[in-house]
């Protein structure tokens, strides 16, 4: 199993989600992660969908379905050593007193994470990186007591010298952001 | 004049300039897209649409369905022998799930069509309220594009959108579901239509790459035995004249799919037939000794390729098609070329060499006997029980090939493709894609609306007829002309034949109490008459060509017959089975 990332842009409106995930559905796909936000042109959302699969055409044939979206204005597919990627994670670890110390330094220098939150009894330690990274980070806290951990889906950036935006068609006036 | 009446003469002015209710605008919308039939059946959540429509039925013509299938069926009906955009219009609820058939039909066999349907109220809207359904979520994955409106503002704009994608590049179905409250509430601004001509996420390219053209050409040029796969795509273009002159000046064979029937006529010196699972022999065959493959607006549906992998797979492809998600879907291609059918060939055509394919048309030729001798001869022996080809084949001669044959699904569907001669184009209309049992009758209608002064005839089982059969009183309450012949084997008849050949003669649930049909269509107000014998046949062909009105043509045919060649499904075109 290979990993892909796909870049969908879409106008911004209700439903497309769904219009996007059936595709997937319907060739039964799984989503291994996704992440939606709004690009810096307005009314134009990026959705980054991360999927596992072995055959590549059959991830061909995928993205051009999803280009059939009347709302999707560009597709694009690649693989890992194409993208620049990270994912970000919050872990919330128990200190109670008398309990083993957070070696701090170790978590900033090694591990280049930040406490963003400190609790009574516990912290919150902000982590981004990749998935490989982010499960390391995981295992290194394990013995302090993971109370509750998340981890968002995959952003990435191609690695191309030009921006994905210029792909988008041109034929409307797009309003930016900045 | 004093101060305050002047006030109150402003109030007076600005009470009347009201702006057209939702209803209203969308009427107006469809004025603006010159549709001139609906098909519909109304309810709680539509019937600010329907009190609007009531005012405008000197310029739009409503046929009341008796279910919504039936509308969605009629609208596609309408679409596939017109051209146009078919359009269906049903309540909340149970009138939108009931148009979903004809959606999902409509989507895989490319059917412009738009559906409009009423919705709860807004502030209702994910409370579970009577005759709610999420008609956006369910049709999703069916439509080409859907969208609600609650604005009657948005009124327009997203119709004109919604004509756009229904007619535009693959032509689909887009649903349109408006809330009650966007129905009834009058917008804030003149309305004002402007046709949609293209949309940032949706610009399908018409006419193709030239460098894509060159490729094909080449390809082409060198071949010593090209063939030519056909579908429904030359029809939907409107290229038939391109495509016919394309074929003259190459001199390649061709044959067509299912729904590409009546591309080109019948008796064309280079039109082999038809493949496909049922199709004919040598069509069907060749596909293993062709060196390039041209498809021309078809899709390598599994019901033409058998084993797609073993599919033609000595042949080069070149692809012609105008969904870019459609190349490479199935087959591996050579040269694709991604435009409109007409815009391709127009500039295809001068590239390709005068040929002259003599030998190997011959060699289709030469395989043709042989299915003569195994199929067709037995099929039209003329003896013992009525064969559902004789039916058809004098139909054919009848009318002189020209009427537009609309079929249901199953063996009579297979058998009508077989042997009526079209000359006409735009003259199957077939549930391909989906196989919808029960879309002949409401088709029939629609088309007849579409094509008012062609002869429409449609070829029903006896199945199929009662999944649909209270569309009568639609034919019967709008007068249409429409001749229904039921082919009645008293057997869901294609399921009994796959039971026969491969499920060890276990003939399951496939046997039908069928009700007296002629005494129903009366019943509904038609004419009609039932036949057992041979000797009646021509005469009462006659009589149903003759009469003016709707009619029912009952004949009844052999029970057991079985339709060949025959491809077992997923097996390779050269397994075909001619008995």
């Amino acid at each position: 199993m290979t990993q892909y990332t796909i870049c969908v842009f879409t106008e911004n409106s209700i439903g497309l989600l769904n219009k996007i995930t059936v595709i997937f559905t319907r060739r039964r796909i799984n989503i291994e992660s996704l992440t939606v936000s709004e690009t810096v042109r307005k009314g134009v959302s990026r959705f980054t969908i991360v999927i596992k699969h072995e055959k590549r055409e059959e991830v061909e044939k995928l993205v051009r379905q999803i280009r059939k979206i009347v709302e999707v204005l560009a597709v694009f597919g690649y693989l890992n050593d194409e993208i620049v990627y990270n994912e970000i994670a919050l872990f919330k670890i128990s200190t109670p007193i008398g309990g083993k110390a957070l070696d701090i330094d170790t978590i900033n220098r090694i591990y280049k994470a930040w406490v963003v939150y400190w609790g009574l009894d516990y912290v919150t330690i902000q982590k981004t990186g990749t998935e490989e990274e982010i499960f390391d980070f995981f295992r290194y806290l394990k013995p302090h007591g993971i109370i509750e951990f998340v981890r968002s889906g995959r952003v990435a950036i191609g690695k191309t010298p030009q921006g994905l935006v210029e792909y988008l068609p041109e034929d409307q006036e797009w309003e930016y952001y900045l | 004049m004093s101060k305050e009446i002047a006030f109150m003469e402003e109030d007076i002015k600005i009470e009347e300039v009201k702006f057209l209710s939702g209803g209203q605008a969308l009427m107006e919308c469809f004025v603006a897209e010159g549709v001139d039939t609906i098909f519909g059946y109304p309810g709680g959540a539509i019937m600010p649409i329907y009190d609007a429509l009531y005012d405008y039925t000197d310029r739009i013509n409503h046929i009341l369905v008796r279910h919504e299938q039936g509308a969605s069926h009629a609208a596609e009906g309408y679409a596939r022998s017109s051209g146009r955009v078919g359009v269906c219009m049903a309540t909340s609820g149970p009138g939108a799930t009931n148009l979903v058939t004809g959606i999902a039909d409509a989507i895989i066999d490319c059917t412009p069509m738009v559906a409009i349907t009423g919705q709860v109220a807004s502030n209702l809207l994910g409370t579970d309220a009577f005759q709610e359904t999420d008609v956006i979520g369910i049709t999703t994955p069916i439509c080409k594009w859907n969208y609600q409106i609650t604005d009657p503002d948005e009124i327009p704009l997203i119709l004109a959108k919604a004509f756009f994608i229904a007619r535009a590049g693959k032509p689909g179905p887009v649903l349109i579901d408006i809330t009650k409250d966007a129905q009834v509430k009058s917008m804030t601004k003149p309305f004002e239509y402007k046709k949609v001509e293209g949309l940032p996420g949706y610009h399908p390219r018409r006419v193709p790459k030239m460098d894509q053209v060159e490729k094909a050409a080449e390809l082409i040029n060198k071949a010593k035995r090209p063939y030519i796969l056909f579908g429904h795509g030359v029809l939907i273009s409107g290229a038939m004249q391109e495509f016919k002159e394309f074929v003259e000046k190459t001199d390649i064979p061709c044959a067509s799919t299912l729904l590409g029937l009546s591309g080109i006529s019948i008796d064309h010196p280079n039109y082999m037939g038809w493949l496909g699972m049922h199709g004919m022999y040598a069509p069907n065959v060749m596909t293993d000794q062709c060196d390039v493959l041209i498809a021309i607006g078809m899709r390598f549906d599994d019901r033409v390729t058998g084993d797609a992998s073993l599919f033609a797979k000595q042949a080069k492809i070149v692809h012609i098609e105008i969904d870019p998600a459609e190349i490479e879907k199935i087959k591996k291609t050579e040269a694709p070329v991604i435009g409109d059918v007409k815009e391709v060939l127009e500039l295809l055509t001068p590239l390709v060499k005068k040929g002259d394919f003599k030998g190997w048309k011959n060699e289709f030729r030469k395989l043709e006997p042989k299915e003569k001798e195994a199929v067709t001869d037995r099929d039209l022996k003329f003896e013992g029980q009525i064969k559902m080809a004789e039916v058809v084949k004098m139909v054919s001669d009848k009318t002189k090939g020209e009427a537009c044959v609309v079929v249901d699904v199953g063996q009579h569907q297979m058998v009508t493709a077989r042997y009526f001669e079209f000359k006409r184009h735009n003259s199957y209309i077939a549930s391909g894609g989906l196989g919808t049992m029960g879309f002949a009758i409401p088709a029939a209608l629609g088309a007849k609306m579409g094509a008012p002064d062609r002869d429409v005839i449609a070829f029903i089982g006896d199945g199929c007829f009662q999944m649909t059969i209270q569309e009568l009183g639609t034919i019967a309450q709008s007068k249409l002309p429409v001749k229904l012949i039921i082919l009645n084997n008293n057997y869901l008849g294609m399921v009994r034949q796959w039971q026969q050949l491969f499920f060890d003669k276990r003939y399951s649930f496939v046997e039908l109490q069928n009700p007296d049909f002629i005494m129903i269509s009366k019943g509904f107000g038609l004419e009609g008459e039932k036949i057992t014998e041979r000797e009646q046949l021509s005469e009462a062909i006659d009589k149903m060509l003759a009469h003016d009105g709707g009619y029912v043509l009952e004949v009844v045919v052999e029970k057991e017959e079985n339709v060949f060649p025959m491809v077992p499904a997923g097996r390779s075109v050269s397994e075909i089975r001619l008995v």
